[in-house]
Parts: C-alpha cells; structure tokens; sequence
C-alpha cells in the first residue's frame, strides 16, 4: 500500500536524479568543446569578459589563406594518414591472419612484441629513431613520419584484424572449401568478407590515430613536415588561440564524422575478442 | 614445425620487421646511449644526474598516471554499468551517445580545450560562480597536476568505457535477470556479478590507458610544464635545449620502469587465467 | 566489397599523387628559410617578407618553415645542420636561417655557417656589439641581426598602482601580493629564461662578468646562492606554461604583472588579446633581451640568392616598414638607419612605456654561453628541488 503511494514521488525523484546526471555528463563533455568554438569565433576576448567582446572571422581568413599553412598541413596530414593506413592493413592482414588460423611458433611471444608498442611508452622510441633518420636522411620526410605512424599503429591494426579473423566461424570456410573453392577463391568470397567491418573499422582507428599523432611527429617531422597537430602546438604555444581554436576545429571533422561511422563496424563480438 | 606454421610466421614476418626495427631497435639504442660514458665505456652518470635532477618529477608522473587511471576506471564503471543494467531506455540511449564524443578528440587537442576552459577566469569557473556554486573569491585555476589528470580522464575514460560496455553486453543476459529477480540491487550485480566478468577486458583497458598517458607530451606541455611535471616534458627539454640524449634516455628507461608496473598488472592476470 | 574496393582505389590514387612530384610550370628556384621562435617569425616570412621577395624577383618562392620557440627551436636547426655536415651532403636544403644566439655561436664553432656580411650592403649597417658577439663567441662576418627584441615588464596599472622598480622592490612586493607575479620558469619559453638571467645579475654581484666575461667554473657556487633566494620567491609567485601563458594571464587579470617580449606584447595589444591598458616598464638592475640573427649555412643551396633574400630584409625599409611598424621589433639594423625611414608617430610607439634611456641602461645581454648553461642547471639543481 505504502510502496504504491510512494512510487509515483520516487520516480520523480529518480527522473531528477537522471537529468541531473545527463546534463552534468553533458555540461563536462560539451564545455570544453564550446570553449573551441568560441575562441574560433572571438575576434576580441579579454578579461573581464566571460564571452569574446567582438565575434568575427578574421582568423578564418588567416587561417585559409594560401600562406596560412593551415590547408597544407591538412592536406599533409591526410596523406600521411592515408599512407599509413595502407602500410598498416597490408602487413597487418596477413599477420592477423596468421595469428587467428594459423599455428604459429611462440604464439604468446609473437602477441607480446606487437603489444609492446601500446604497452611501453613511445617517447624513448621517437627521440632516437629521429637521430637515425637524421643519419638517413628519413628526418623531415613525408616516409619517415609514416614509418613511425605505422610502427605504433600496428598494434591496433594486427589485434583487431586477428579478433576479426578469430570471430569467423571456421565451419563456413570448410563449407566453401568442401564444394571445390580454391584457397585464393575462399579468401576473397568468405573470409575477407566476413571480417571487413573488423579490419575497416581497423583501418579508421589508424587513420585517426595517425591523423591525430603529435609527439612523434614533433620529434621526427620538424620542420619539414608540417602536420595540423603540429600546427595547432605552435599555434597554441604561441598564445593564438583563434587560429589553434580553428585548426583543432578542422582536426575533429574527419574524428566525429568517423566517429558516426564506426558504430557500424565494431560489434560487441568482435570488441570482446580483442586481447584473446 | 610442419609447413602451416612456416606459412604463419612467414605471413607474420612484415609486421614483425616493421615493429622490431622501427621500435624495439631504437628502445634498444635507448638503454645503450642511457648507460654509455664519453669514453664508450659503461657508466651510471646519467641516471645519477637524471636522479638529482628530476626525482621529484619521477615521483610526479607516477602518482598523476596511477591517480588517473583509477579516476577512469570509476567513471568508466559507472558509465558501463549503468549502460548495461539501466532501465531507462531514452537515457540509455542519450548516454550511449554522449559519452563517446571525448574519443575521438586528440590528446592536442584536450590539451588547448582545457587550457581555456580549467584556468581561473576560465569557462569552468564562470559557471560555478554564475551558478552560485562558488564566491568569485574561491575561484582556482585548475591549470597543474589536476588540469592534468582531468584532461586524461577526460580523453581516455570513453575508450575504457567502450571495451568495458562491450564486455558486459556480451555477458550472458540469464545471469543479470536470475539474479535481480532474486531481489538483488542493481548496484549489487554490478560488483559481484558483471564486474567480475568482465574483469579482463576492464584490466586491458586500463594498461592501455596507463601506458599510453606516461607517452603523452602535449598534455603536461600545454597544461603545466613547470616543475613539478612528468617526465615527458623533461626529455622533450633535455634534448631540445641541452641536445643531452644521454640524461633524456635515462629519463626514457625510467618511464619504462614505471609502464613495467602497469604491464606487470596485465600479465599477472593473464597468467591466472591461463592457469584456471 | 564495394567500400573495401573503393577505399583501396582511393588510397592508391592518394598515394600515387604523392610519390610523383608535380612538373613545374615555369623554373622555379625555391628559397628555403627556417626559423626558430614563436609563430610570429613563421608568419612574418609568409605574409610579409615573402610575397615582397617574390615580386622583386619573380621566378622565386620563398618557403618558411619554423622549428619551434626558444632555444630548442635553434637547436633543431642546428641538429639538422649537423647531420648534413656529418653525412658529407654537398647542398644543404636550408637557405637562410634564422637562429638564437647560442644556437648561432655553436653553429660558428662548428664552422657550419659561411661568412658573408661583407658581401651585402645591410652587413655596414649593423655595428652594434650583439652583431659581432653572440654570448661571448665572436660571430663578426657570420650574422646580421634581424631584430632586436627586449624583455620587459608588464603590468597592469588598476591592480598596481606603484609598480616595483627593481628586482629587490618585487621580491618584497610579491610577499605583500601572493600570487599576483607570474612567470614561466626555464622551459617552455625565453622570457621567464630571461627573468632568471635577471635575478643572478641583480643577485651575485659578479657585475659585468656575467656578461663579458671570462669565464669562471668556480662561479657556479656564487650562482647557487644568488637563485637561493629565488627558491624562496617563487613560492609567493604563479608559474605560467610560456611566453604565451604569461600573456594570457595578464589578459585574464589571473596575474597583475610578469616578463614579458616586448614585441610579443605589442602584439597581442592590436590583436585584441590584451587590454590596452596594460604598460611595460625596465626594472634595475636590468632584464635580458637578444637579437635573433641571419645566417648563411656553409652549404646553402641558393646561397647567391640567399644573400639577396638578407640583404632585402635588413634594408633599412623594410626594417622600417615590417620589424617595426608592423611587428614591433627594436630594428636589427642600427638605428638611425632605420629612424630616418619612419615618421615619429610610429617611431615614437615603440618607446611609449620603455624610453631610449632606459633601453640603454637597463636592456641587457644575455650572459655568455657557459654561464647561461650553468644558471639554467643551477636553477633546476637548487630552485626546482
């Protein structure tokens, strides 16, 4: 009796309680963002202003200029996150492969080397490759950046592209194998198929990862290589906050239009296998 | 080995190059120019000096690290369990995609979006005192170790969230329901029945994290490079104003120390489950 | 299958685009200038010198590149430098850089740069001290300066009313106004670099030693206990992340006063990022500032049109017109060069806080290279500990 008068008061309670939660959650996430897009507007912002004094888009002009450097190093940015992508995929397929199908020799070895990547800080790694590139002459080149962006990025390529694998149901290639399809055949017809939104979704990770990549590039890519995430550091460094506001601005397009793609790709399944 | 395992290691032998010369050759190079004297021969002079130098922010970076991860692995409990046993559908929903957005923004790019929105006059701390949280008075810059540790709470507890939430979706659905109609809260199935499941994938979350947040330059660059500060900063310092490789792979080797322990963690429970 | 088949179809295209290199239309010889400091070298080059550059000598793209603020941005240059040297490289792929002087005085040293002052007519026209001396390494035929740039005080004058004008009047006015002093300690920018130099000449009593010389190992005792006193001060005080930090500050009114460039300032004022109301003042005994130089590399490339390129941009026009006026820079050039090409107005703006006087008795050199190393090690031995 009791329970049902006091339901009605402690769904609203709960109601509350929720909103309350999803909007802090959304004031926490959204803040820091608006914060961006502000200062991408603000043309003068000085304290005691809480809000920019006068809005304009002198610095997008700046920015987008031909001389602004900012289209070039987007345009630089994606042609070293497309080249790593490719790097990556193909030797992380046949690798991923390998380690769901095949047998192989110190199994849990293999695994541990392309773990350590992730698992061990990369500083030491870019400040001393940069020396040997240096020696090279791979320092400052387009090559030698994508090299540092495959190396680290393999391990999220080869581990999900060996979950992808590892989830395919062996029953279906044998089925393929049994009515007459060659190795090749039931390659391209059953297996990549069926683990294609695995090693898409694979291939966005090291995309944005490489898009995105900072400290390496700050070690081995200066100055020739002029990436946006570099520029947004000098940017900021520099206390322009418009122009770092704007170029972060242009860095997150391609992360949130990802971002509404991948969903698609990474089912629960194939997430729960990685690290098996 | 017969000729499958040959197949495999073969197929596997690109990635394994590329990780083994491109990484673990220049970690090697790391440890030698760590311990090489002028004279060629073995010395501990650099660690010594590295030691006297950089003690305190040793001990720095090691408490941010640890601070953080445990910071995200609430928040990402918390999200994951409520997205798996909330019962709330338009929340559930709302929540799946809001908490996501921080995953796709760069380490950069958190690190210009919080060095705005945490300092004194900050977005921050003009709507706590606009809310009437705070008196003007009370208002803090937020920009030091805690600038720090929100910004990687902030950017990596989305990640942990995701592999966490697709554990527990994948977690037979039987056992929640048994257990909730058998009267227990849902907080009470969250630790003792789900959590515990999804145990590993939680624990592989937060060695990534860990380790990846002892890598990180632009976040303690942008937020507070001044002393008391991670070591990150330190060896990007050594090398771009003393050209000092040698106190900056020391200063490498004890960032290594300290990802050890994280990896340790991780292979501790592997190890247990491979036994059970 | 599809998706998969035309991302690979994209991807090869991008890749292919990339690895072949597009023909030029006309013979284009390209300048390549490396810059170390802030953004605003980079943008200096971009917008300013550039575009003027190529219309007087078409045929010609000038491409500038920066390397990052402060010392370590000199340093890039100077590894990059060094490599090509080690590795035998007959043409260097830098034209003109544009360095600090300790990265400059390591470069002669190391016989990485070519004499040429002599060569153009600007080299008659810098004979100030910093262009023959860099940090006590003697630098003559080897560099024209840029710019001069001078550290300074900023302050805002609604919070302080009578501003501290020595470095003993701050250190007992930061005790009576906690936290409203900022500046960015050794890293991560050269003005808070500069405070430090000031505090152990005000400091250490070693006079003019710190700056001419000779060089004295045993002084790094005196060195310590002069930045003692600054372990004590900085506890009053609020560390910023940089040049820029300490700007920001300021213009958040976070902090009321810190060093500051004074070009940087300037700056940031037409910008709209600082009220106008902020001022600058010289405390005694003295703050650093420091030219940045041309120089040649020993291999340059284009080094005929490297020389064109720094003798157009320390012509006493452009100094006027660009390093002046435009981005408030004391002229590399000596003065009265550049003054003659200015109308008073303008020239008058760069010392509306900070007079010629005071520049002169209280706008200092940096302390020679071996110093400068050993209170930068001091201070991170005795201050950060």
């Amino acid at each position: 009796m009791t329970a049902a008068a006091a339901r009605p008061s402690v769904r609203w309670r709960e109601t509350i309680a929720r909103i309350v939660m999803i909007l802090l959650l959304a004031f926490v996430i959204f803040g820091p963002l608006a914060n961006l897009v502000l200062w991408g507007f603000a043309e003068r912002w000085y304290f005691p202003n809480k809000l920019p004094q006068e809005f304009g888009l002198t610095f997008w002009a700046r920015v987008f200029s031909p001389r602004g450097g900012a289209l070039g190093s987007l345009g630089t940015s994606v042609a070293i996150a497309c080249l790593t992508v490719l790097l990556t995929l193909s030797v992380a397929i046949p690798a991923g492969y390998a380690l769901a199908r095949l047998k192989l020799p110190a199994r849990t070895l293999i695994l541990l080397i392309f773990l350590l990547p992730q698992a061990v800080p990369n500083l030491p790694v870019y400040v001393n490759i940069a020396r040997v590139f240096y020696e090279l002459n791979l320092n400052g080149t387009i090559l030698g950046v994508v090299l540092v962006h495959a190396a680290h990025g393999l391990v999220l390529a080869v581990w999900i592209a060996s979950a992808a694998f590892a989830a395919i149901d062996v029953s279906l290639e044998e089925a393929a194998r049994n009515m007459g399809a060659s190795a090749w055949r039931c390659w391209t017809t059953v297996t990549l198929p069926i683990a294609l939104p695995g090693l898409i979704a694979s291939a966005i990770f090291v995309f944005l990862e490489s898009l995105d990549e900072f400290t390496g590039t700050y070690f081995v890519g200066v100055p020739d290589v002029t990436t946006l995430p570099l520029l947004m550091f000098n940017a900021s460094m520099g206390g322009n906050y418009q122009i770092a506001s704007i170029t972060a601005m242009l860095l997150l397009l391609p992360s949130i239009a990802f971002m509404l793609l991948v969903e698609r790709f990474l089912k629960a399944d194939v997430l729960a296998m990685i690290g098996r | 080995m017969n000729r499958r395992s040959w197949a495999g290691l073969a197929l596997a032998s690109p990635a394994l190059a590329i990780v083994a010369v491109f990484f673990i050759g220049p970690l090697v190079m790391s440890a030698v120019l760590a311990v090489r004297g002028k004279d060629g021969g073995l010395t501990t002079e650099h660690f010594a000096k590295a030691f006297e130098y950089y003690s305190t922010d040793l001990a720095f970076s090691a408490a941010i690290v640890v601070l953080s991860t445990l910071g995200i692995g609430i928040v990402a409990i918390a999200i994951a369990g409520y997205l798996t046993l909330g019962e709330h559908p338009r929340t559930l929903a709302f929540l799946r995609w809001l908490y996501r957005w921080p995953l796709f923004i760069p380490f950069i790019v958190t690190a210009q979006v919080m060095r705005t929105f945490l300092a004194k006059n900050g977005m921050l701390n003009h709507v706590l005192i606009g809310s009437g949280l705070i008196e003007p008075l009370q208002a803090q810059s937020l920009l030091d170790w805690r600038g720090i540790v929100i910004a990687f709470i902030w950017k990596q507890a989305p990640f942990v969230t995701l592999l966490l939430a697709g554990a527990m979706a994948a977690i037979d659905r039987q056992h929640i329901e048994a257990a909730r109609n058998l009267g227990a809260s849902r907080l009470r199935v969250l630790f003792e029945i789900v959590l515990p499941q999804a145990r590993r994938t939680l624990l592989v979350g937060l060695v990534l994290s860990f380790v990846a947040m002892l890598s990180v330059l632009s976040v303690p660059m942008m937020i507070n490079p001044n002393s008391p500060t991670m070591l990150t900063v330190d060896i990007a310092y050594r090398i771009n104003s003393h050209g000092d490789y040698a106190v900056a792979n020391a200063l490498c080797l004890m960032s290594l120390v300290l990802a050890s322990f994280g990896a340790w963690f991780y292979l501790r429970e592997a190890a247990r489950k491979a036994q059970a | 299958m599809r998706p998969f088949r035309l991302t690979l179809r994209v991807a090869l295209v991008a890749a292919g685009t990339l690895l072949c290199k597009p023909l030029p239309a006309v013979a284009q010889t390209t300048l390549n200038v490396v810059t170390a400091g802030d953004q605003n070298m980079v943008d200096y080059v971009n917008n300013y010198l550039g575009p003027k550059f190529e219309a007087q000598n078409p045929g010609v793209k000038v491409r500038a590149v920066g390397t990052g603020p402060g010392d370590a941005g000199s340093q890039k240059i100077y590894e990059k430098l060094s490599a090509q040297q080690k590795a035998g490289t007959a043409a260097w792929d830098t034209d003109v850089a544009v360095v600090h002087q300790r990265g400059a005085a390591t470069m002669v040293k190391e016989s990485l740069l070519a004499p040429y002052t002599k060569e153009v007519s600007a080299g008659k026209m810098a004979t100030r001290d910093s262009s023959r001396n860099a940090l006590g390494q003697n630098v003559e035929g080897y560099v024209i300066p840029m710019f001069h740039s001078q550290i300074a005080f900023a302050y805002n004058p609604a919070v302080v009313k009578q501003p501290p004008k020595s470095y003993a009047e701050l250190a007992e006015w930061v005790k009576k106004n906690p936290k409203q002093f900022g500046y960015n300690g050794v890293k991560g920018g050269m003005s808070g670099v500069g405070f430090v130099m000031g505090w152990v000449n005000a400091n250490a009593g070693m006079g003019d030693q710190l700056v001419k010389g000779p060089y004295d190992a045993s002084k790094k005792a005196v060195i310590d206990k002069s930045l003692a006193s600054l372990k004590d001060f900085n506890q009053y005080v609020v560390m910023t992340p940089g040049n820029a930090g300490t700007l920001d500050m300021l213009n958040r009114g976070e902090i009321a006063m810190g060093p500051v460039w004074v070009d940087m300032f300037y700056t940031w004022v037409a910008d709209g990022k600082m009220p106008p109301n902020v001022k600058l003042e010289l405390p005694q005994p003295g703050l650093p500032g420091q030219p940045m130089y041309y120089v040649v590399p020993a291999k340059a490339a284009n080094a005929a049109l490297a020389k064109k390129f720094i003798d157009f941009a320390a012509s006493p026009e452009i100094q006027a017109e660009g390093i002046v006026k435009q981005f408030n820079w004391y002229p590399g050039i000596d003065a009265q060069y550049v003054k003659a090409k200015m109308d008073e107005k303008s020239w008058n703006k760069l010392f509306t806080d900070i007079t010629p006087d005071a520049l002169a008795s209280y706008g200092k050199p940096f302390p020679l290279s071996e110093y400068f190393t050993d209170i930068l090690e001091s201070y991170e031995r005795v201050v950060l500990k």
